[in-house]
Parts: structure tokens; sequence; C-alpha cells
């Protein structure tokens, strides 16, 4: 199997260099459809994410495919992009290295956060779109599923994916439900209006059904950010009162200094709570909340540091986590190449076999139609004769060619059989 | 009938159990949480299967002696266990749990097996009596376990270094829970169990005299009463008290009284003691002679 992987990703190129060649899906539909007409005889799939944008063609014929420069150059082309432009930021994979690069682009080992869940489902959408265009076939399919394959092995077999890494994620998925059994039901406090409030409380959202009450000095913002998530805004001064009834406090104020000291919480808040756990996270640079007020009790206060090394936490045991992931991917790129080729190469040794055991059996009747006096034991005596004869011929041949399959250089042997054998596929 | 099954096989079962749930290098085999399952529901069943048999020899096993009751007490939380096995799949419920099981075996490997006196009374107040303060004891570990998760919990997050651990523990708002109900249930429990013992004397009051205030179990087990009562009212009566820390530092208290009466009960017990005499005056000769034997015997 010819396969080729020409493209750019977070590695290489920064996000304006990607933007270049970045494709929308309609895009991605016309510009298979076009390359298809251009390179008949390749299968082609194109994968177009925030990270990377990456051509992957394949065919049959090891010298039916297109180059690399022309697979680059109709990628350019298409986006109407000068060379220049690009000038060190595309990458080109071939073969074993190709097969490798897909197989941990869908694993996820190449994404900017390593063991981001999404690229799985990206890769998936890129195959079946190539697949409604027509643009794939059977080379292609059998290494998107093996990719598939390996990712769902990754993803089962370390826990790589299992740790979060996003501050919203870290916040309420590991942290906040150490605290409450659910969401549902919880009141949710929002102070200040900044955009890591909004998509905290997304991921709060999609995690349980909490009461949410925003409480900002601009009441246009404060309004706006409560209608969309269905809460109810609070003007400034019922900030006391919010905080006795709330349960998760997000803050995210632009304060320049901190709006809660523990000296205010002890005098407005802790007496009405009656100890009532309290968790705060406290997102705003500079802090919103005193650190003081984490030592009362039942409060349980985080800063956008704390948060941020917990994440760090998460990315390093990701990272040791690699090395059970890279040994999937090898094991899995090993086993998708050895049934490649074992694809490839079974026609051909068939005929082979046939090729000389039709001859044989032939022979063998002639012989044994000539000397009707020879009694069971001597021509089964002879049928083995033959039958080792024969085999002892294959070997060498067929060895030699397992040799080169397992290499990848099977496809002159193959050729050559092919021609000294008039065998057919 | 001997099924081979004995102490040892559920002990070593749970203890598997235990060791997959503790944080270390068992704590990343790749199985473990179906080896736990496995290990731990197989202990149950032996342990079930022993129990039971205890009752096809002498029907009055389960609460009869100290023995049984503390094996019964033990499988009570091992089945609470396995049942949190299925409710909270990802926490480490068995680090605390399983302790506790292991430690009421043990308990029972070191009691009497011989029938306690009480059983002299009617049976139907002996039994409730016996049941109500079996479930009294189960309610106030749960408390006492739930408590020490909160505040082990409680801890973790004021320090911020819950999310490195992988000792995974329930929720705040869930142990909080657990440990409120088991107060309250224990409170109940306890007093009832207090209640038919005192009936349960009374109702021999005519032959043995008056009530042996003075014993030390009577006496600790009142003490024990008085604090979960008072403990009760304290949480229904303060706010503060109903959630946070001060619910699982009540809990704690309870379980030191249970001590209390643990220890009384093994060291200086004259009215539920399982000694020869009032033993062989308290039940048929037959039944105390088909008393398990201790560690590592078959049932």
């Amino acid at each position: 199997m010819n396969l080729q992987m020409v493209g750019c990703t977070h590695h290489e190129a920064n996000l304006d260099v990607r933007q270049l060649l970045a494709f929308d899906p309609q895009e991605i539909a016309v510009a298979l459809q076009a390359w298809q007409s251009r390179f008949p005889q390749s299968e082609l799939v194109l994968l177009s994410t925030c990270n990377r944008v990456e051509l992957y063609a394949a065919s049959s014929n090891p010298s039916g495919g297109p180059a690399a420069p022309d697979l680059v150059e109709a990628l350019l082309t298409f986006r109407n992009v000068p060379k220049t432009q690009l000038e060190g930021h595309l990458t080109t994979f071939e073969g074993r290295e190709a097969v490798e690069h897909l197989f941990r682009v869908t694993s996820s080992l190449e994404s900017m956060v390593i063991g981001e869940p999404q690229i799985l489902a990206q890769v998936k959408q890129a195959y079946q779109q190539a697949c409604d265009v027509g643009s794939t076939g059977p080379q292609l399919h059998d290494v998107f599923q093996s990719a598939l394959r390996t990712a769902k092995r990754v993803a089962g077999e370390t826990s790589l994916h299992q740790h979060r890494v996003s501050i919203p994620s870290v916040a309420i998925a590991d942290l906040a439900s150490c605290v409450f059994e659910s969401f549902n039901d919880k009141h949710v406090l929002v102070l200040g209006a900044g955009e890591m409030a909004e998509e905290t409380l997304r991921f709060l959202q999609s995690d349980g059904n909490p009461h949410v009450h925003v409480v900002n000095r601009s009441l246009e913002r404060g309004q706006k950010l409560a209608e969309s998530f269905n809460g109810e805004f609070h003007p400034w001064e019922k900030l006391w009162d919010q905080l006795v009834l709330s349960d998760l406090v997000i803050s995210t104020t632009a304060a320049n200094e901190p709006i809660v000291s523990a000296d205010d919480f002890v005098e407005h808040v802790e007496p009405r709570r009656h100890q009532r756990p309290l968790f705060l996270l406290d997102l705003a640079v500079p802090r919103d909340f005193s650190p003081e007020v984490g030592d009362l009790l039942g409060v349980y206060l985080y800063s956008l540091d704390d948060l941020t090394e917990a994440c760090q936490r998460n990315q390093s045991a990701r990272a040791a986590e690699m090395p059970a992931a890279e040994k999937i991917v090898d094991q899995e790129t090993a086993r998708f190449l050895s049934e490649s080729s074992h694809r490839a190469t079974a026609p051909v040794i068939s005929g082979f076999r046939r090729g000389m055991h039709e001859p044989k059996q032939a022979e063998l009747e002639r012989l044994f139609n000539k000397l009707p006096e020879l009694d069971e034991n001597s021509r089964e005596e002879i049928e083995q004769f033959a039958d080792r004869l024969v085999n002892k011929m294959l070997h060498p041949p067929l060895e030699s060619l397992r040799h080169a399959s397992q290499n990848g250089t099977h496809h002159g042997l193959l050729d050559a059989l092919k021609r000294l054998f008039k065998l057919e596929d | 009938m001997d099924s081979g099954i004995n102490l040892s096989c559920f002990t070593t079962c749970y203890a598997i159990a235990l060791v997959l749930e503790l944080p270390g290098r068992w704590s990343q085999f790749r199985y473990r949480r179906a080896v736990c399952l496995l290990a731990a529901s197989a202990g149950v069943l032996a342990h079930t299967w022993y129990l039971g048999h205890r009752v096809s020899e002498m029907p009055m096993a389960p609460l009869a002696s100290h023995h049984d009751w503390s094996l019964l007490a033990a499988w009570l939380l091992a089945v609470i266990y396995v049942g949190g096995l299925f409710y909270y799949p990802r926490s480490s419920l068995g680090a605390f749990l399983l302790p506790a099981v292991l430690a009421l075996i043990g308990v029972s490997w070191f009691a009497a097996t011989k029938p306690i006196v009480s059983f002299e009374a009617p049976r139907v107040w002996g039994l409730v009596h016996g049941v109500l303060l079996l479930l009294g004891t189960v309610a106030v570990l749960l408390g006492f376990l739930a408590g020490l998760m909160y505040l082990l919990q409680s801890y973790r997050l004021k320090h911020k270094t819950s999310g490195g651990s992988r000792l995974r523990l329930p929720s705040l708002e869930w142990l909080e829970r657990v440990n409120s109900r088991s107060l309250g249930a224990a409170a109940m429990l306890v007093g009832g169990g207090f209640i038919t013992g005192v009936l349960s004397r009374l109702a021999l009051e005519n032959e043995r005299g008056l009530l042996p205030w003075t014993d030390p179990v009577v006496l600790s087990l009142t003490a024990m009463l008085c604090w979960l009562v008072v403990a009760e009212v304290f949480r229904l009566v303060y706010p503060a008290a109903r959630q946070g820390r001060k619910v699982a530092y009540l809990t704690i208290a309870a379980f030191v009284f249970l001590l209390l009466v643990f220890a009384s009960i093994t060291w200086s017990d004259t009215l539920h003691s399982s000694d020869a005499e009032v033993a062989v005056r308290a039940t048929k000769p037959s039944i105390a002679d088909t008393a398990a034997p201790k560690f590592g015997g078959s049932a």
C-alpha cells in the first residue's frame, strides 16, 4: 500500500499559517472532487481542524498515486496560496511514517492538548465526508479503520484521556464534584461577567441543572450573561445576600483589589451560612477573594493559580502515559503493515503455488497411467516425493517475498514473479 | 456436613479486595475494579454460606454468641461495600469499609462461640434486642467511617491535594448525608435495642431480682445511647451541626462509645458473658456443644 500525507500542523506552523490552508466542510467536498478528477487512481481524505490540515492519499499501485510535490501543489492551488508563504511549514510522510502519523493523530498523541477527545470525532468526520464524496476506497478504508481501532485501544488501555487539563473542566469535574454530589438545584453565583465564568458555566450546565445567579456592576452585561444561562441578575448591593445563598461561586471581576476580605466574609456571610460548605472559584487576576477566606470553616477557595497547578499536574500525568500509548501505536502500525502486505502478496503467492502444483499433479497422473503395476505404497511415496520437491523449490522465493513484504519492498519481487511465471492478480 | 468454608476463606477474599482498593502499586492494575468486585462477592458468598451453616447447626447462631454477632456485623458491612461498588464504582470506599470488616472478623476470631446468657430471656425479646443492637452498631460504624472520609476529603480540598491522589472519595455532600442519617438511625436502633434489653430482663425479674444497672455493659450502652440522643437532638436543633465537620465529629465520638461497649463486653461483662456456669444454665448442652471452632475452624 502506498500512503502519503501532506499538510501542516501546529507543530510546524502557527495559527496564521494554518488559517491559510484551513477548509470548511463545504470546501472539503469541493476540493476532494477536484483532486479526484486530477488523481483518478488515488483515494483521498482531507482532515482539516484548527490545529492541522492534512491530505491523505493512497493507491494500491505503487507507481499509480501522485507524488508528494503534486499533492502539495494541489493543496496550495486550491487555497490559492503561494508556495513561498508555506515554505518550512509543510510536512510530508510516506508509507510506514504516514500510517504511524495517522494513528498518532487519531489517538490524540499529536494534539496540542495531548489526550483531548475531539480529534477522534474529527478524524471520523473527515473519513465519513470523503466516503460521501466517493473519494475513498479499500486502501484508505483499511488504514482509517485501523487508526480508529488504535485510538480505541489507547483510550481503553491507558489513562491518557482521564486527566482533565482545561481550567473549567478541572474546576468543576475534578474539584467541585468532590464537594457536591450533583449540581442540580445548587445555587451558583457568578461575580463579574468574564469569559472564563461563561466557559465554566457552560461546563457546569453540561453536568447538571443549577440555579444561576449573576451579580455584576454593569447591569447590561450582567443581565445578558444571566439570560444566556436562564439565570437571575442581582445588583451589586445584593452581594452578601447572594454569598449566603450560594453553594458555588465563580468570580471573574476586573477589580484591582479583593472585593471580599476575610473580615467582610466573617461579618456579613459566615454567621448566616451555618457552616454550609461553599466552593469558591476565584478566576480573577488579581484575586477577588483574599486568601484568608479559604481558611474559614466550610469554605473551599481555589484561585486561578491553584487551578493552573492542577491542570499542569494532570498534563504531567498524561505525559506519563505517553510511552504506553506509543507502544500501542507501534504495535498497531506493525500489525497494519503486516496485514496490508499480506493482502497484497496473498493472491500472487497462491497463484504461484497453483502454478507449480498443477503441473506436478498432471505429471503424477501421467506417470501412474504408464506404470499401472505400482502398488498403493509406492504411489504414496512418489506423491510425497513430488510434494517435497515442489515445496523445496517454492520455499526460497516465498521466503524472499515474505522478507520483502515485511520491509515494504515487495512490489519489485511481486512484479518479477508475475512476469516470470505469467501469474495474474 | 463439612462445607470446607471457614473464616480464612472470606477473610482472604476481603483482604485481596482491600489490597486492590488501597493506593499503591496494585491500584494501577488494569482489571482492578473487576477483580475487586469478584473478590468481595466471593467473600460475601463464602461468608453467607458460613453463617447459614452456623444457623443450620444452631438456630440462634447469627446472634447467639459474640463470635456470630461480630461475623454478622462484618457480613452486613461487606454487603454494603459490594453495593457501594455498584453505586460508587470509581471511589475507594473499600479502603475504609474493608478494614472495619476485617477488624470485626478479627474480633470474631477471639470472641467466645458459646451462646450469650441473655438468650435465656423470652426468645422474641432477645432476638429483637440482638437485631436492633446489631443494626445500631453497623449504623455507628458506617457513620464513623463516613465521618473519617468526610474529614479526609475536607482536609484534601482545603489543602488542595485532592487532584493527584489515587484514593478517590465520595463528595462531601454525600458523606454528610450518610453521616447524619447514620447518626439518626443509630440513635433509634440503639435506643430500641436498649429498651428491648430492659424488657427482656424485666421478663426474668421474678427469677433474678433487680435490673443490673451497674453492669459495665449496661453502663457503657446507656452512655452511648445518651450520647447518640444528645448528638441527634443537637444536630436537629443547632443548624450548624447539621452540616460540615460537626456531624463527622459527632459520629466519631459515637464510635468511641461503641468501643467502650465492646471493651466492657469483652473484659467485664457479667450480663452477656459466656461464662461456662451461666451458659450451661442458660442454654441446652447440645447447642453449646455445636459452637463453631474459632480461628480457621471448619463450619
